[in-house]
């Protein structure tokens, strides 16, 4: 019975874990989110998606920047997962596309839309370069992929932001 | 910092969005510790019911049965606790005992006291009337050992026999008791003419009479016979060693 208990507090995460994994990684989940979903209730799916995940992860973490990376990289494979399952649907409601784009103000707007409107793997290394400020090592790490693609994304990605919004956006 | 970075610095998870994912993660975490005390209940209670289903049918499968043949022909099945979990009667006599008394779970020896007061308050234990009580078990010696101490068996006069399974599905085939089939296929050993539906038709008393006839009637041409042996011996003056058996039923 003890054995089963402490199984039981591993596999849910505690309730002030939680509060601290909200107030540590909202803000970047969200962003991951805002990247990739057009509406707020495909970010609020995801959003609770990944927390969820978090809540049921039994492993933990060597620190802080080990939990980050998983969040990130999380983040990233449920917004793909989303999108796959919404490709599959024939229809959207009218009322929520496109909404996301209306929290861009003039000035951010130009970059964010630049951003935007890169293919989805140059959106992630975009982001995970300069936003999140991680070597490309880690970013392969993240994304699982070899080290070389991600350079070379994040090439392409610099090169179509360069033909879109000029040279300073960096 | 870079334009990019600045470009997102506003988007920001709102804290209704904050709330309502900790809410959403609240009620799931409640709703898993349900499902799992549900489990725990459910996990419990099929323990219990195959603990109970075990017990009961360890308790009431019958590892030995007794035969209590007079006229009403009854027989008893009995658990490895000693008590009675199955009663049978073999002739219209029998149904009619059973009815009136209530042997299940009770100790053997208990039912076969009942059966046998029964037995004497409707009419069947007369004076000439005998009981037979017959026993298949892997523990048959301890069993007729007490039968055979016990006040009532020995207040009329029980006679006690073994018999095996095979005998007692046989028994059953001719919807007989194997306390009656095994007086029957003695008295066959002397009669080869005799059927078993006439001995439906006898009750144990007259059976073990007819035994007893052939026993002597046999022993008696045996004895006859040896007589005659020993006495043409001695005219010609030899010696010969004595021996005695003793039949027994089996």
């Amino acid at each position: 019975m003890v054995n089963r208990r402490s199984r039981e507090e591993k596999v849910l995460r505690s309730e002030e874990d939680l509060n601290r994994a909200m107030e540590a990684y909202a803000d970047m989940v969200r962003r991951i989110c805002f990247l990739h979903l057009k509406n707020k209730f495909d970010t609020e799916d995801v959003f609770q998606n990944v927390y969820m995940k978090y809540l049921l992860y039994e492993k933990g973490f060597d620190s802080a920047e080990h939990e980050r990376a998983w969040f990130a990289r999380v983040a990233i494979n449920a917004c793909t997962d989303h999108l796959r399952l919404l490709s599959r649907r024939k229809w959207v409601p009218l009322d929520v596309i496109e909404e996301e784009s209306r929290i861009l103000d003039d000035t951010s707007s130009e970059v964010l839309e630049a951003v935007l409107s890169l293919p989805e793997k140059y959106r992630n290394v975009i982001y995970l370069y300069y936003y999140e400020e991680y070597p490309a090592v880690e970013i392969a790490r993240i994304l699982g992929r070899k080290e070389n693609t991600v350079y070379s994304w994040l090439s392409r990605a610099r090169e179509l932001l360069r033909e879109r919004i000029g040279g300073e956006w960096a | 910092m870079n334009r990019i970075r600045e470009s997102m610095e506003n988007i920001r998870a709102s804290e209704e969005l904050k709330q309502h994912t900790l809410e959403y993660l609240k009620h799931k975490r409640h709703r898993a510790r349900a499902k799992r005390i549900r489990g725990y209940v459910l996990a419990a209670a099929c323990l219990c019911l195959c603990i109970f289903t075990d017990g009961y049918i360890l308790y009431a499968r019958p590892t030995s049965y007794i035969s209590i043949d007079v006229n009403p022909s009854v027989e008893l099945g009995i658990n490895r606790f000693g008590r009675v979990v199955e009663a049978e009667a073999y002739n219209e006599e029998g149904k009619t005992l059973l009815e009136q008394a209530a042997l299940k779970h009770k100790p053997y020896l208990k039912a076969i006291g009942r059966l046998l007061e029964e037995e004497s308050g409707s009419g069947y234990l007369t004076e000439d009337a005998r009981v037979f009580i017959t026993v298949i078990s892997d523990k048959w010696e301890t069993i007729l050992e007490e039968i055979r101490a016990d006040e009532l068996s020995g207040k009329y006069g029980a006679q006690t026999y073994t018999s095996n399974l095979a005998c007692r599905q046989e028994a059953h085939s001719q919807e007989m008791s194997f306390g009656k089939y095994r007086a029957y296929l003695e008295l066959s050993r002397y009669d080869e003419s005799l059927t078993v539906e006439a001995c439906h038709g006898m009750s144990m008393g007259e059976l073990e009479d007819r035994i007893e006839t052939c026993r002597r009637h046999q022993d008696g041409t045996k004895e006859g016979e040896e007589h005659q042996r020993r006495e043409r011996k001695k005219l010609r003056g030899g010696h010969e060693g004595h021996g005695k058996h003793h039949g027994h039923g089996h």
